[in-house]
């Protein structure tokens, strides 16, 4: 349709009309309102969000940033964001490396490969994964996972790649830094599985079925037709997932083990932004403590935008690169 | 197109009949469901919250009052009362100085007793067993790291200890059983009361942060060699073994009623500010449980609820203290000597 058709269609300039619509007026008075309020809604958290840390700002700067320590005892106060951005970083990026290959996998499997009679039902096994409240996930976590992966995984881990700093000794009780891993890929699974299904079933079969008819193999169709076609969606989920992962609280506190310092060994204790903010807000006694805990909510509200300006433009670069079309939208 | 009209319409109306709907349940749920007894809201601690539940029911019937009690942690009750959004706070650590300052008028009242057990996870060793206090602030620095310790061993005589590493399970989250279990440490030890202090969390030197006392008895069960700590309503609920402490007479005492009113009445006579400390009692009070604590009330003095709230603190530190209500939650009645000045805090309470 061209710039001409537009501006010479009458349904698109419904308030020169001979009457106001009430119907349109009240969709643009109720979309507009939701649209405001969402925005009013952001800047109120922000603005309370830098306001609550101000003490915490002018007490510490930017020493915060790059101090690993938390130390709450009135008169000894002393508290730093470093370690926490660690744990945060290594927890999300750790468990996103190990959700994509498998919630693509299970997308792949569920669109291409699985006959009609599993389909339905692991489909919504998957999506009943998505579900289930983090809470207990994170409870599962501490009564069932983390002693499992402490008593063999983490010790076969260890004797394999015991070389590797990241796979030191097997952790003492099972909530570690691993664990969480396991946790939040668990929780980011289905969520990036979910879209990436989507994604594989709007391919159209022609393509597909164009591609199988020139001889390729299934696995060169994926690679060749289906993956280029979705790679710009994949990489939007995947980003979906890295935010869920960075933002996630409740379930890594049950975890981690809750110890602010900084080590490589995955299978240590450690601790993450979101995580100290829920397990220390209701209890902070002292006013630093407290603006403390909100300066480290601006630090995982900064960081989780960083992270996700910057992977919007390596999915860009990526797209432009490959010159993918459609599902390409970030 | 009269038909997208219609839907959006319709769309419309029903937006506007709910909006009008929840308005109208908003200004009704505002009123007070029984108009007979005046609302007193209160917010803070989550050791004393249990207690305070039992209370609510009861509190309706005998003073026809509607009790509100958010447990949202010591810190939170204590901010909320400073700000004088609730009718009271509730805190496990007594006020600071400079809490008392900011508070403005304010006054606590000590309205619970109770205990912390320090629970053990040790499979093979049945029998119950014995610990000290400086033994306890060297196993929670991280200087003593297996159970077969000598320090352990001798505290234990008779009892074939495991070479098993020990993992510390602590709250990762601001909580009155660390305060009574840290101020107890500082007691015993001068290392623990110079490096670590005394404060609702701390920066502990090792171990293992769980939220909750469900979270550290949680990492305790599913740990073996796991040490922890709750109050004993928790331990004893979920089954968890807690050692027997010594006390300064040489005794080994366990956190029931008995060891911990013992305790309670170490401490007749309350500081100015009503605090009262009762861990680690001198060698006369032998059956005293040495990691015990007080919990307290925050009102201010001068308040238009004054006569409401007296009447509700003052059922509370008696009718309240009745077995019905505590002693599910082993909680322990206060004892008569704390009664009186609680009493008498009450008494300044006024409009």
């Amino acid at each position: 349709m061209s710039a001409a058709d537009i501006s010479t269609e009458p349904t698109r300039r419904p308030f020169t009309g001979r009457r106001v619509r009430f119907g349109d007026v009240s969709l643009q008075l109720v979309a507009g309102a939701a649209a405001l309020g969402v925005t009013v809604l952001v800047g109120l958290i922000v603005w309370k969000i830098v306001d609550g840390s101000r003490l915490a700002i002018v007490k510490n700067g930017w020493a915060f940033l790059i101090r690993v320590a938390w130390n709450p005892v009135p008169g000894r106060e002393l508290y730093g964001a470093a370690s926490f951005l660690f744990g945060t970083v290594l927890t999300s990026f750790g468990a996103l490396l190990i959700a994509a290959p498998l919630s693509i996998g299970v997308a792949l499997f569920l669109t291409e490969l699985a006959p009609r009679v599993i389909q339905g039902p692991v489909t919504a096994l998957v999506e009943t994964l998505a579900a289930v409240p983090s809470v207990l996930i994170g409870l599962w976590g501490i009564y069932v996972l983390g002693p499992v992966l402490r008593t063999s995984i983490e010790s076969w881990l260890h004797t394999v790649f015991g070389f590797i700093p990241l796979f030191g000794d097997p952790s003492a009780a099972g909530a570690s830094i691993f664990t969480a891993i396991i946790v939040l890929t668990i929780m980011i699974l289905p969520i990036v599985s979910s879209i990436s299904r989507e994604l594989f079933r709007e391919v159209p079969s022609e393509l597909k079925e164009g591609a199988l008819a020139l001889g390729t193999t299934r696995w060169e169709m994926v690679r060749g037709v289906i993956f280029p076609y979705a790679r710009g969606g994949i990489a939007a989920a995947l980003i979906l997932g890295l935010s869920r992962a960075m933002g996630e609280a409740i379930a890594v506190t049950q975890v981690v083990g809750g110890s602010p310092t900084i080590q490589w060994n995955l299978f240590s204790t450690g601790d993450t932004l979101a995580s100290k903010i829920a397990a220390a807000y209701q209890g902070a006694v002292t006013s630093l403590q407290l603006s403390s805990l909100i300066y480290l909510g601006l630090v995982l509200l900064v960081f989780s935008l960083l992270a996700n300006l910057v992977a919007q433009w390596i999915v860009r670069r990526v797209a432009r690169k490959h010159g993918v079309t459609r599902g390409g939208h970030v | 197109m009269p038909k997208l009209g219609t839907s959006i319409r319709i769309v419309s109306a029903v937006a506007a009949a709910a909006l009008l709907a929840v308005v109208v349940a908003g200004t009704a749920g505002a009123r007070p469901a029984k108009s007979a007894g005046a609302t007193i809201s209160g917010a803070g601690s989550t050791f004393v919250a249990p207690l305070v539940f039992q209370w609510q029911a009861a509190v309706g019937g005998a003073l026809g009052d509607t009790l509100n009690y958010a447990s949202v942690g010591s810190g939170a009750g204590i901010t909320q009362i400073t700000a004088r959004t609730v009718d009271f706070g509730a805190s496990d650590a007594p006020l600071s100085a400079d809490q008392f300052t900011a508070c403005n008028g304010c006054e606590q009242i000590p309205w619970a007793l109770g205990g912390t057990a320090i629970m053990y996870n040790l499979p093979g060793v049945k029998n119950l067993l014995h610990m000290d206090g400086p033994t306890l602030a060297k196993i929670f620095f991280g200087q003593i790291t297996k159970w077969n310790d000598p320090a352990i061993a001798k505290l234990n005589k008779g009892v074939t200890l495991p070479d098993t590493a020990i993992t510390i399970a602590h709250r990762s989250d601001g909580s009155g059983t660390t305060y009574n279990l840290v101020d107890y440490l500082s007691h015993v030890s001068a290392a623990w009361n110079s490096q670590i202090g005394t404060a609702t969390a701390v920066n502990w030197p090792v171990g293992v942060g769980a939220k909750g006392s469900s979270g550290v008895t949680a990492v305790v069960t599913s740990t073996p060699g796991a040490i922890g700590y709750a109050d004993v309503a928790y331990s004893l609920a979920n089954h968890v073994k807690y050692f027997a402490m010594k006390n300064n007479s040489g005794k080994f005492t366990t956190p029931g009623s008995r060891g911990i009113l013992a305790a309670a009445l170490s401490d007749p006579k309350p500081a100015a500010d009503n605090s009262l400390s009762i861990v680690n009692p001198p060698k006369k009070f032998d059956n005293a449980y040495p990691i015990s604590t007080f919990t307290y009330v925050i009102v201010p003095l001068q308040t238009s609820k004054a006569a409401d709230l007296k009447k509700f603190i003052f059922w509370a530190v008696t009718q309240g203290q009745k077995g019905t209500y505590t002693a599910k939650l082993r909680f322990v009645p206060l004892p008569k000597p704390v009664l009186v000045v609680a009493e008498k805090a009450i008494a300044k309470i006024h409009s």
